[in-house]
């Protein structure tokens, strides 16, 4: 299954279901609406019961008795155990569509232009949609079908009716239309009153955290806010509570006006029969039989109608989302695997000509016409202030944006004429951020290059990298998985796994590296190491570092100085110092501290 | 997500009940009361509703049979009627009111829970097992309000509803009574019997769950977004994944079938109570027992019945189990220990001395800091350097008093930290930390959440700014001082170079003799760190400062620096004594000067 670019509507919540298994989901199809007819039945058993045991009572022949007895025994035990099939049935359905629909999401997701991943706008809607897919779809059919059984069930009851007396059965339409138009309108306001109370609640829910969580113990405890942010947080919190007592008090009125109409409805039917009754027109048994029918009806109006209607209203919203997700845009070769064919000595040039870029949705332009020509086999360093474009300059490398202005040629040609395929295969990546896969160490390791890696290069990279001390902590050896995901995992310090991540990088054959600010959380003497060993096994490639800490740019064959959105300098760290600009006034401000 | 969930002693419903009552009656008492009162008549309702049924019934059949008028048909109709609409009006307040309490409540717990939250002691937020007592106190608050309000609707609303039963299908025929037993035994053996399963079931799914969400996570997640993708590794992951999913799968479908073979089991037994009743009922009206209209009208309500009794004891009581754990974390979290110390005030102008100070985090092998004596001058400025790991923020920390020493003590002139009130002792401390707040509030509110007890008033604002390079005129700050600095709430995202001079204006805007300076790890550009550097010995001036720092460069502004290694303070004294004596020290500077010489 896949998740097509279209309109959602409701009914989709059938169409899925049966695309993905139309047996169980006939099968609670059909559970739902027998079910729905057995209050009729019921009726009639009744009917029969009462009335064959008054005959009984009057001419005997007990034992004619049996076969409705046997009809209420067997409408009981019907309803009695079907719910526990109708839950079988539904689990089953709702794991299938875990398989069919949920995955389907997944790959729709891996798939997405990676603007909408770091749009948080579309980040909300795609967490929003991929919260439990599988349980919205199978809830969304079973509301439709909930819905469908409330309208049998009334229906069927009021067939029994007319077939008695058919001028009742039409009194009672009078009265329930505008029954339903009442409970239809109740689910919307709702939804529009709880929206709106979210936002307070929102602030109260910040607050709280504030007032407990870990992060800010330090700052709550020496400052004391408690109180005065306790105040504030009750604030808003009876705010927002009175916003959705208000509401709740307004559905319980509604939903309650319904079953006092079914009751006055009842009432009345039983009133109107009363008068064939008297006249031996219905028998005391269908008397029963109806009114109790109706009087049953009673909870069903006010909980289940106005529960279906308020889950309509918010199915409906969830359908608006998905049909929103669909219709993200997909980035061509999103999952395709690096090229094999490209190998170390696939890259002589990287020129970026005139290139503009502001992300989606803002105003400025990070990258503000931005020129240089990277060569094969130097090293180059990237130094500026925070949000001077450097990340994004790998961003616009590595193909995960694409709209820019300019050009960037690689080897002579234009990026847009790369392959996402090949794109891959000629960058290594070792981000600020980077992944900590929770998998063994050797597939962490083999991840690096998934076109194949075999376990000799593999020893020899984890040896190159210092890791062997880690790995003969491993119970398992490479076999054992990192983290704490999987069972038997182990944890791995933040400098381990800095390592392991650039293992990856020396297990693939990509002929640029690049090593993007690696020292959130290092301390200085684990930050030059790590420049040291990235240095080291990226001799004779091309390698990128993006940095602030200028002792290690002066590594770099030639230093390109970032300052709003353009290169502002260029040149070795000799040449920088003579030139005596931004690079110069940075070192001597850093230099400064150590003379 | 932790692996280790917390397998105490089995929480007890009825002791953790009554520790609760006191709290939930007190929260808001009238309306507790309110809706107990509401959930007796609202239990006898729908007693009643079956016997006004019957009555009704026999009169319709009297009236058949020609042997009652029409009149007493209507009347006793009417009277059905009006119980009836009685009963809905009652469910609808029954359900409305614990609602409305609960949340009240809930308002009033959550206030208590905030002020305990102050007054524990800080150093328990690093301990893992108490760490999960306060993380799901919140959750745990929740549940424990209903939880009070369903055990006492047992007692207030279904007791009286099965009594009334009980009552008035004894009065039609003595056996009848036994129905109520006959409804209470399946339904309860089933409940004990499910729980049982599904929970090793569940203990089953729970890690495979864990592997399924995060290869999810790794497929499509933000933060391995682009590295998956880069590396070419969907395929990788997604087969993963898809392995996951179907073990999960069979696992879940396992623990489904199973329970609901145990269910059907129940039911059948159940079923067979229903059948013997209807025998009896059957029994009862052949014999002339019982009138037609009491047979149809027990026959109609035992389905309500058997749904009412499973509602109690599977549907509630399953959620009773459930959320037992976390009502429990509620119940540790309001035991956890509180800090002591009475509200003695502090002379602001005094020493700090350290003498034989040893600390240790708890379930820690190692302790954190080791034999740790010295005394900090008033005035002073001190600069604590030293690797990952080697204790300073820890040493800071009992510095300052928000944690104590294990062994040793920590004296703020002559009085010892752990017999001071945190109110008093950090009457005249203030900082800026490492991993500063950026509070969702306005501009306004972040500087003077440092001090809640002053009235922030602009000028003072404007200074405290200004001296930290903060300029609240930037255009970045759209409303000035008002500007909501979140852009979930409708106001800004500045950037991380501006939180950090709020966070120092923060630290300023409190009164303070003593102040601790942690040093930023973020990025930061070497002419911002300068200029950060710059104010914090700006700051330093004329008070007593604590330096922490990674960046050995900083520690010119110190007066003496404390060398850390391994929780042990290794070396005290200025730079130049340092770089001759303290090869550890020397070490540190070697390895970052290298790169400017």
């Amino acid at each position: 299954m896949t998740i097509a670019p279209r309109k959602y509507s409701a009914l989709d919540y059938i169409r899925i279901p049966f695309r993905t298994h139309p047996v169980l989901s006939g099968m609670k199809a059909l559970i739902i609406i027998v079910s729905a007819l057995v209050p009729s039945v019921k009726i009639i058993g009744t009917a029969s019961f009462v009335d064959t045991a008054l005959d009984i009572f009057k001419n005997g022949g007990y034992s004619r008795i049996y076969a409705p007895l046997l009809l209420l025994a067997l409408i009981s035990a019907y309803t009695y155990c079907i719910g526990i099939f109708l839950n079988l049935i539904n689990t089953r359905l709702t794991l299938r569509l875990g398989e069919e629909f949920r995955t389907a999401v997944t790959e729709k997701r891996s798939r997405l232009e990676y603007r909408h991943i770091e749009n948080n706008d579309t980040w909300e809607l795609i967490s929003r949609v991929s919260n439990n897919p599988e349980g919205r779809i199978s809830g969304g059919y079973e509301i439709l079908l909930e819905l469908l059984s409330i309208i049998l069930m009334v229906g069927g009851i009021l067939i029994v009716l007319a077939a008695q007396v058919w001028w009742a059965a039409l009194a009672i339409i009078a009265f329930s239309v505008p029954l339903f138009f009442v409970a239809v309108k109740s689910g919307k306001t709702n939804y529009e009153a709880f929206k709106n109370a979210t936002k307070y609640q929102r602030k109260a829910g910040y607050l709280e955290w504030v007032l407990s969580g870990r992060e800010n113990v330090e700052e709550r405890a020496l400052f004391g806010y408690t109180r005065s942010l306790s105040e504030r947080w009750y604030k808003e919190y009876e705010t927002a509570r009175k916003i959705t007592t208000r509401t709740q008090a307004l559905n319980f009125i509604k939903m309650k006006s319904s079953s006092i109409i079914t009751i006055m409805v009842a009432v009345l039917i039983a009133g109107v029969l009363l008068i064939p009754l008297g006249n031996r027109l219905i028998t005391v048994g269908m008397f029963m039989g109806l009114v109790n029918a109706c009087f049953n009806l009673v909870q069903m109006m006010s909980w289940q109608l106005s529960y279906v209607m308020h889950q309509l209203a918010n199915n409906n919203e969830y359908l608006k989302d998905l049909s929103a997700f669909s219709m993200l845009e997909e980035a061509e070769g999103a999952n395709d695997l690096p090229d094999a064919d490209i190998g170390r000595h696939s890259l002589e040039s990287i020129e970026f000509k005139d290139v503009r870029f502001k992300y989606p949705g803002t105003e400025r332009y990070v990258l503000d016409g931005c020129s240089f020509r990277l060569d094969r086999d130097k090293h180059y360093a990237f130094v500026g202030i925070n949000g001077a474009g450097k990340t994004t300059i790998t961003k616009l490398l590595t193909g995960l944006y694409q709209d820019f202005e300019g050009d960037i040629l690689i080897n002579g040609r234009s990026i847009r004429e790369y392959s996402q395929s090949r794109l891959k295969a000629l960058f290594s990546v070792v981000y600020q951020d980077f992944a900590k896969y929770c998998i063994t160490l050797r597939d962490n390791i083999f991840l690096g290059n998934i076109n194949g890696v075999d376990d000799e290069r593999i020893a020899e990279v984890i040896e190159e990298i210092d890791l062997s001390e880690t790995l003969a902590r491993l119970d398992k050896g490479l076999d054992t998985p990192l983290g704490k995901i999987l069972e038997g995992g182990t944890d791995l310090s933040g400098g381990e796994w800095q390592r392991v991540a650039i293992a990856r990088t020396l297990a693939g054959n990509a002929p640029l590296h690049i090593l993007d600010e690696p020292t959130a959380a290092l301390d200085p003497v684990a930050e030059s190491k790590v420049y040291e060993l990235f240095g080291r096994i990226s001799k004779g490639r091309m390698t990128i570092f993006i940095t602030h800490r200028l002792g290690a740019a002066k590594l770099a064959d030639e230093i390109l100085v970032l300052k709003d959105g353009k290169i502002a300098e260029l040149g070795s760290h000799d040449d920088l110092m003579a030139l005596g600009g931004t690079y110069a006034e940075m070192f001597e401000a850093q230099r400064s501290w150590y003379a | 997500m932790s692996m280790t969930e917390t397998k105490g002693p089995r929480p007890n419903v009825m002791k953790a009940f009554f520790k609760l009552l006191p709290t939930a009656f007190l929260a808001e008492p009238f309306l507790f009361i309110l809706c107990q009162l509401v959930s007796i008549a609202h239990g006898f309702s729908w007693g009643i509703t079956t016997l006004v049924t019957q009555r009704f019934f026999d009169t319709a059949e009297l009236m058949a049979r020609g042997m009652a008028d029409m009149a007493a048909v209507a009347m006793s109709l009417l009277m059905l009627g009006l119980i009836y609409f009685s009963n809905q009006v009652l469910n609808g307040v029954g359900n409305f009111l614990p609602q409305v309490y609960g949340e009240k409540a809930l308002g009033k717990i959550q206030q208590g829970i905030n002020e305990k939250m102050a007054r524990i002691s800080p150093v328990c937020f690093e301990d893992t097992k108490m760490l999960d007592d306060i993380n799901k106190a919140n959750e745990g608050k929740n549940h424990a309000v209903f939880f009070v309000i369903l055990v006492t609707f047992v007692f207030t609303f279904y007791i009286p509803y099965f009594l009334f039963m009980g009552w008035y299908l004894f009065s039609l025929k003595p056996i009848l009574a036994l129905a109520i037993v006959i409804v209470f035994i399946p339904a309860m053996t089933s409940q004990v019997l499910r729980s049982k399963v599904y929970a090793g079931l569940e203990d089953k799914a729970a890690p495979i769950r864990r592997q399924f969400e995060y290869y999810e996570g790794c497929i499509a997640g933000r933060e391995y977004f682009k590295e998956t993708r880069l590396l070419g590794a969907f395929g990788f992951f997604m087969r993963l994944y898809r392995q996951a999913l179907e073990l999960l799968n069979k696992e879940r479908w396992k623990a489904t079938f199973k329970t609901s073979m145990y269910e059907l089991l129940m039911k059948v037994l159940a079923l067979a109570g229903y059948l013997l009743i209807l025998f009896m009922l059957f029994e009862a009206l052949m014999g002339q027992e019982i009138s037609t209209g009491a047979f149809t009208a027990v026959f109609a309500s035992l389905g309500a019945l058997f749904e009412i009794m499973e509602e109690v004891v599977c549907r509630h009581a399953g959620n009773i189990a459930q959320q037992l754990g976390t009502i429990q974390n509620y119940l540790n979290f309001l035991e956890i220990p509180e800090r002591g110390g009475s509200d003695t005030v502090v002379d602001p102008d005094c020493d700090i001395r350290l003498v034989d100070v040893s600390f240790s985090y708890p379930s820690a092998e190692s302790p954190a800091v080791k034999n740790a004596s010295f005394t900090i001058k008033k005035g002073e400025t001190i600069a604590i350097v030293g690797e990952n790991g080697s204790g300073k923020t820890t040493i800071v920390r009992l510095i300052t008093g928000l944690y104590l020493p294990d062994k040793g003590y920590v004296l703020h002139g002559d009085k010892k930290t752990s017999d001071i009130s945190l109110k008093y002792l950090f009457k005249n401390i203030s900082g800026v930390f490492q991993k500063y707040q950026k509070y969702q509030l306005t501009l306004g509110d972040n500087i003077s959440i440092s001090d809640t007890s002053l009235v922030p008033e602009e000028d003072y604002l404007d200074r405290v700014s200004s001296m930290s390079g903060l300029d609240p005129k930037d255009e970045a700050f759209v409303n000035g001082y008002d500007t909501m600095l979140s852009r979930e709430f409708d106001g800004v995202d500045i950037s991380g170079g501006q939180w950090q001079r709020v966070a120092i204006a923060r630290g300023f805007y409190r009164p303070h003799n003593i102040i601790v300076l942690d040093e930023p790890t973020a990025a930061i550009d070497p002419l911002e760190e300068k200029r950060i550097y710059e104010r914090f010995a700006r700051i330093a001036k004329d008070k007593t400062a604590i330096i922490v720092t990674h960046r050995l460069g900083s520690v010119r502004l110190a007066d003496r620096i404390i060398v850390m290694d391994k929780g042990e303070v290794v070396d005290i004294g200025t730079h130049e004594e340092l770089i001759d004596r303290c090869s550890k020290y020397s070490e540190m500077w070697e390895s970052q000067a290298k790169y400017y010489v």
